[in-house]
Formats: structure tokens, sequence, C-alpha cells
């Protein structure tokens, strides 16, 4: 039973464990290339868009997914599309796998670290391997694009982007503020924010010499510290309180007996009802022997072992001759 | 015949002079020289004058081995370099992971029953934390970035462990100077404690006899470090690692099933970790990185965290004095204890206890400020690295 319990245990856990990991990947940044500009456009927009190429440098639309926990995590096996038929509920998830794009297993490139992002082409053309979808980013027009769990079933993410600028993307900056990024601040596999360590600016501009901080620190310090004296205070109290009462309680067993043992004592000595003095001496012998120690709740712990004998050190079974002192 | 002989001789001679510039002999500065001094003095004081062994043996070896030079020539020996079997180790000290292991073995050999016995001891472990932002401010206004400071500055919980893994996220820089220091002082407070100590109490206060603790059951010893990690990771969980196995390893004692881990956490698991630690620090010492103003200037500021921590124990004895029983006041002399260097803060009372009264023994008394000052300088660490990673 308690194994059972144990397998149900972490199958549960790592069951969990695996629907958390999924949940981290959130849409990072998309971006359209727009085909006419790549036929001799000068223009800033045009000329930075033509730097945005796959593996093979062919110019393509792409979306970036980000791992934003900080651990690793493998996007393998999840789907992208841009139908939205797949929000249907009813739809059986083979279908929805149909209607959408699957990020193949076997690649290393789909694990990601903390933070990390990869980009996916949406260029149509699966053939070029596990970085290129199924499908085209719609240029000129307004969609959304759907990031769905292994299962076909659990949405992870999903951002509606309207037409796009030449050159622009649409990224990221927080977790529920996205932006238009212009051509030269269009981030593939990049951070679209350059994270500073604000925090320490921020006590170094206002807390110059520290003394918010001190107060903060000491102030939490002895919060949990004052907590753990509350608690083992109270519980300090109520232990002893409860070791008095079991002395009292003791007592007063005791001093009960005692009464019997004078009652039984004078019923045996005036009316002689059966009770010798002897028995008398048996049961105060034996009251006694309980008080100092004969009950008992703690075991020594030490195991004996009687000796027993067997073979399996015999001499006869060495296999050399046994030294001979001389 | 000839022509081959001088050929050979020629060969042999090239080889050796270029052996030659591989050797230390060759590549040795100033800087080297002073720092292996440094760590056969630390060895000294270890040997001779007893000043904590376990810790100034491996940090002194460790000065000496990362302070012997050679060639860079991509030998993979030194411990900046990738690779080296010194840097293997020295990533348990980069990445944080000897930290918590140490505080597994301390957990493992701490006994919170004087804590619990007298939980109002906890107060005074809390209050010694302030030799850490007194430091920090002092850090503060000699021009440290709040980041460096708060890595100097931590120096005054008198916790090597904590030093370590608060610079090596903080301030990584700076590690191996606050880490030296951190440990050099520890090793000082029979030096440095004692004199605050006697400035900051008459002798009718040293002489404060002390009620006996109470007994304390197993189910206390049991309970404490299952609600501590609940109390103090709840409010403070950028402490986890540290507070997380410093209650494990109390745990494990204390449940009464687990004895052979706990021993094993309590010594050879905690000998092993100290022992890398104490050399890989050593070795970060390197004397282009270590002698610089900034060393001179964290070990002036260690130097006043550990004073203002001591400080602020014994006076805060005297603040809650004030509002104690007359026959409940605390010695101020386990004020002391408040920093968490365990268990030579509490001995330090003990000492102080006995020369002003010669049957006055304080030692289980100052036990409990004396862990508390464990827990708090973790969560002190904690809340820091909230503050400003």
């Amino acid at each position: 039973m308690r194994k059972l319990l144990s397998v149900i245990s972490l199958l549960i856990a790592s069951s969990a464990a695996f629907a958390q990991g999924a949940h981290y990947f959130k849409i990072n940044e998309v971006y359209v290339h727009t085909p006419a500009c790549s036929k001799g456009d000068s223009t800033k927009a045009c000329y930075k868009q033509a730097s945005y190429v796959d593996e093979y440098g062919q110019p393509a639309s792409w979306i970036e997914i980000e791992n934003t926990s900080y651990s690793t995590h493998d996007i393998r096996n999840c789907f992208l599309t841009t139908n939205p038929a797949v929000l249907d509920k009813n739809m059986p998830a083979p279908e929805r796998e149909k209607l959408m794009s699957a990020i193949p297993a076997g690649d290393p490139r789909t694990s990601l670290t903390a933070k990390q992002r990869i980009t996916f082409f949406a260029d149509g053309n699966t053939n070029r391997g596990t970085l290129h979808l199924n499908f085209k980013l719609p240029v000129g027009e307004p969609f959304t694009i759907y990031l769905y769990d292994g299962n076909a079933v659990d949405l992870l993410d999903s951002i509606h982007v309207d037409a796009l600028p030449v050159g622009s993307s649409y990224a990221r900056i927080n977790d529920t503020e996205w932006q238009v990024c212009e051509a030269d601040k269009v981030t593939p596999n990049a951070p679209n924010i350059l994270y500073h360590n604000d925090k320490i600016k921020e006590f170094k501009e206002k807390d110059p010499h520290g003394i918010a901080m001190t107060l903060m620190c000491m102030g939490v310090v002895f919060a949990c510290l004052i907590l753990l004296f509350v608690f083992f205070y109270i519980f300090g109290w109520a232990m002893n309180r409860a070791a008095k009462l079991a002395r009292v309680r003791a007592i007063r067993a005791i001093h009960e007996q005692a009464e019997r043992m004078v009652e039984m004592a004078k019923q045996g000595t005036t009316e002689t009802q059966g009770i010798n003095m002897e028995t008398y001496a048996a049961v105060i012998g034996l009251a006694l022997h309980e008080y100092f120690g004969g009950t008992h709740d703690l075991e020594s712990g030490i195991l004996t072992i009687h000796q027993t004998p067997t073979t399996w050190a015999d001499k006869s079974h060495e296999l050399r001759v046994t030294p001979q002192h001389h | 015949m000839l022509l081959e002989s001088v050929s050979t001789m020629d060969f042999i001679g090239s080889k050796l002079a270029d052996f030659l510039t591989y050797t230390g002999f060759a590549n040795v500065e100033w800087a080297n020289i002073i720092m292996i001094v440094v760590g056969a003095f630390f060895i000294w004081l270890a040997i001779k004058k007893d000043f904590e062994p376990l810790l100034l043996i491996p940090i002194g070896l460790g000065i000496i081995l990362g302070n012997i030079p050679f060639k860079a020539a991509g030998l993979e020996i030194g411990l900046y370099e990738d690779n080296s079997v010194l840097n293997i180790f020295y990533q348990g000290v980069r990445l944080g992971w000897y930290p918590p292991l140490v505080f597994l073995g301390i957990g493992a050999m701490t006994d919170f029953g004087a804590l619990i016995a007298n939980p109002k001891l906890m107060l005074i472990g809390a209050a010694a934390q302030f030799g850490i932002f007194g430091a920090y401010m002092i850090a503060l206004a000699m021009g440290f970035e709040p980041n460096q400071a708060a890595g100097i500055a931590i120096i005054g919980g008198a916790d090597g462990p904590t030093a370590i893994f608060l610079s090596s996220k903080l301030s990584p820089n700076l590690m191996g100077a606050i880490a030296v220091c951190a440990y050099s002082y520890m090793a000082l407070v029979p030096v440095i404690q004692p004199g605050v100590m006697k400035l900051l109490t008459t002798k009718a206060q040293r002489q404060i006899k002390m009620k006996p603790a109470r007994v304390v059951s197993q189910t206390e010893k049991m309970l404490f470090p299952i609600v501590g990690l609940l109390i103090t990771t709840f409010i403070v969980p950028s402490g986890l690692s540290l507070l997380g196995m410093l209650f494990f390893g109390n745990l494990l004692k204390e449940s009464t099933k687990t004895t052979r881990l706990a021993k094993t956490a309590g010594s050879a698991l905690n000998d092993i970790v100290v022992m890398l630690l104490g050399l890989t620090v050593g070795c970060s010492t390197q004397a282009s990185e270590f002698l610089t103003l900034a060393t001179v200037k964290i070990f002036a500021l260690g130097a006043f965290a550990f004073i203002i921590a001591t400080a602020s124990g014994v006076i805060f004895v005297h603040i809650m004095n004030i509002f104690l029983p007359k026959d409940q006041k605390i010695n101020p002399l386990i004020g002391n204890a408040g920093v968490s260097a365990v268990p030579m803060a509490a001995r330090i009372s003990q000492s102080e206890g006995l020369k002003a009264d010669p049957h006055n023994f304080l030692l289980m008394h100052a036990m409990g400020p004396n862990v508390a000052g464990v827990i708090g300088s973790a969560v002190a660490a904690g809340v820091l690295l909230g503050f400003l990673s």
C-alpha cells in the first residue's frame, strides 16, 4: 500500500513538473518579412530586414519563443499555428495536430536553458529543418499566433498581431506589455530589452547612506526571530503546562491508589475479608516498582545477539592452513 | 659524430632554457612572495597560536598554493584556468554550493536546545546582525557600490560560508578578499571581542548569574527545524539554500531516525567541504587579484563589522535587562555570542564570565544567541540578496 502511494505521489509530482515546464514558454517576438522589400528597396527598414535570414540565407518571417523560467526546458513536440480553428474545444487532438506545425523532437536546439530564446521561421517549408514551420505569416494583415502544449489541447500562449510596418517586429516587453519595434530595435534570439540591475541603481540613488536598507533588513531579521521566539515561547509554555498536568495526574492517581490501599488494609485487618498481609505487601511492592520506573515508554535501543553456532567461519572451510604457533 | 653531439647539446640547452622559463623562479614577483608569507603566517597562527586551525591551515596553504608563480602557457593548472583541477574545486565556491553543504553540517552538529529553552535569546542573535548593516553604511560612505558594500558587510555576521555565498552572488570580484577576511576575523574572535565586551559592561553586570535552562523535550527539538524553516523561508525565500540546508541538517540530527546521515553530514561530508572550501578560498587570493587597495579597505571594514556586531549584541542585552524581572536578568557577556561564529563566540562568553566569577558558567546560555546568530546571518544574507540581486 505504501509503495503504491509512493508511486502515485511520484507520478503526480512528475506530471505536474512536466506541465509546469511547458507553461514557461512564451511567444517573445514576431517578425513579418515583406517580400516586396527584398527587390532592391534601399530604405533603412528594407535594408535591415534583408539581414534577418534563415540557415540558408533566405529572408523569412519568424516567431521567437522564450523560456521565461530559470531552468532548462525542451520545447520539442509543442505546436505553433495561426489557424483560429484550433480554438474549437470540441475538436479532437489528432484533428488539431493536422492544423498546426509541430516542433520536431531530436534536435538539441529545442532544449532552452534559463531565459533562452529560439526563433522559428514561418516560411511554410518544414523540409528545411527543425526551425521551419509549415505555415507563413500573412503580410499586411492582422493574425494571431497560438502556441500549444505537446498534447495539442492546452494553449500555452497566444498573441494577436496587427499589420506591422515594413522591417518592424512585435515584441514582448514584459509579462503583459507588447510593442511594435522599429527596424533598428528588432532583436531575433536576443532580449527585447536590455536588463539592468535597476535595484542597485535605485538603492544608490535613494538610499546613499544605507539607512533604509538597515532598517528594512534589521526589521526582517527581527521579524523572523521574533516569530520563532513567539512560537517556541508559547509551545514551551504549553509543553511545561502539559508536563505539570501529567505530574498532577500522576500524583492524584498515586493518592487514589494509596487511599484504596488504606481502605483495603482496614478491611483486611478489621473485617478480615480474605486478604492477608502478604497480598498487601505484594500490591504495595508492585505500586512502588511501577512508580520508580517500572513503567516506561522508551526502550534502550540496545540490540543483543545471542551467539549461534554456524559453519560459515569454520576453520575447516579456510583455504590455508591455520598458522602454527611455536 | 662531433656535429651530432653539438646539436644534441644545443637541443638540451634550448630545452633547459625553455624549461627555466616555466619555473616559479623565472615568473616570481614581489607580490607572490608577500602572499606566500601571508599564507605561512596563517599556518603559524593556526599551529602555534591555535587560532581556528581547521580553517586557517587549509586557507594558509591555499594562499601559498595560489601564489606559486608559473608561466601562463595554458597548462590548465591555475585556479582561474578553465578545466584545471583547482578550477573544478573552485566551482563550489564560485557557484555557491559549498556554503549550503557547510550549513548542512552545521545543522547536523548544532543543538538548538539552549535556544528553545530560552527563546528570548533569539533576539540577541537578531540584534548582533547590526554589525552587518553598520558595516554596510560605512562601506557605502567609503565609496563602494551597494552590492559590493553588502558583500563586504556580511563579514559582520561572522559566518564564513554565508559571506562566501553572498559575495559570490553580489560581488564576485571581491569574493576572495571577503572570504579570507571573514575567516581571519572569525579566527581572531578571541582577540577582538573581549575588549569590546569589557568596555561595555561593569564588573557587577559581568557577574550576573543566569537561571539554569529548562529541559527541552525531543518533540520541541524535532519541531524546531521544521517551524524554523517554514517561518524563515516564507519571509525570506532568497535564503532558502542556506536556511534549508541548516534546518535539514538539524532535522537529520533531531529526528533520531537518521542518526547515521546526521553523523556523515556533521563529520565526513563537512570535513571534505571545509577542506576544499578553505583551500580554494586561499587559492583565490592570487597576488594580482588580492593585493589591492580594495582588500585593505575590506579588512578595515571587516574589523569594524565585528566590533559593531559584538557591541550591538552586548548593548541589546542591557536594553533587554531593563524590561526583565530581577531574577531573570541576562548576563551581558553573552551578547557577543549573537554573531554566528559557532562556538567560538560562546566560548568567549564563557571565558570572560569565568574571569569575572569563577563559578559562573555561561557557555550553555551563550549557545542560545550563538545559534540564533547563524539563523540571523543567513536571513540577513537572504534579505540583502533579495534586495540587490
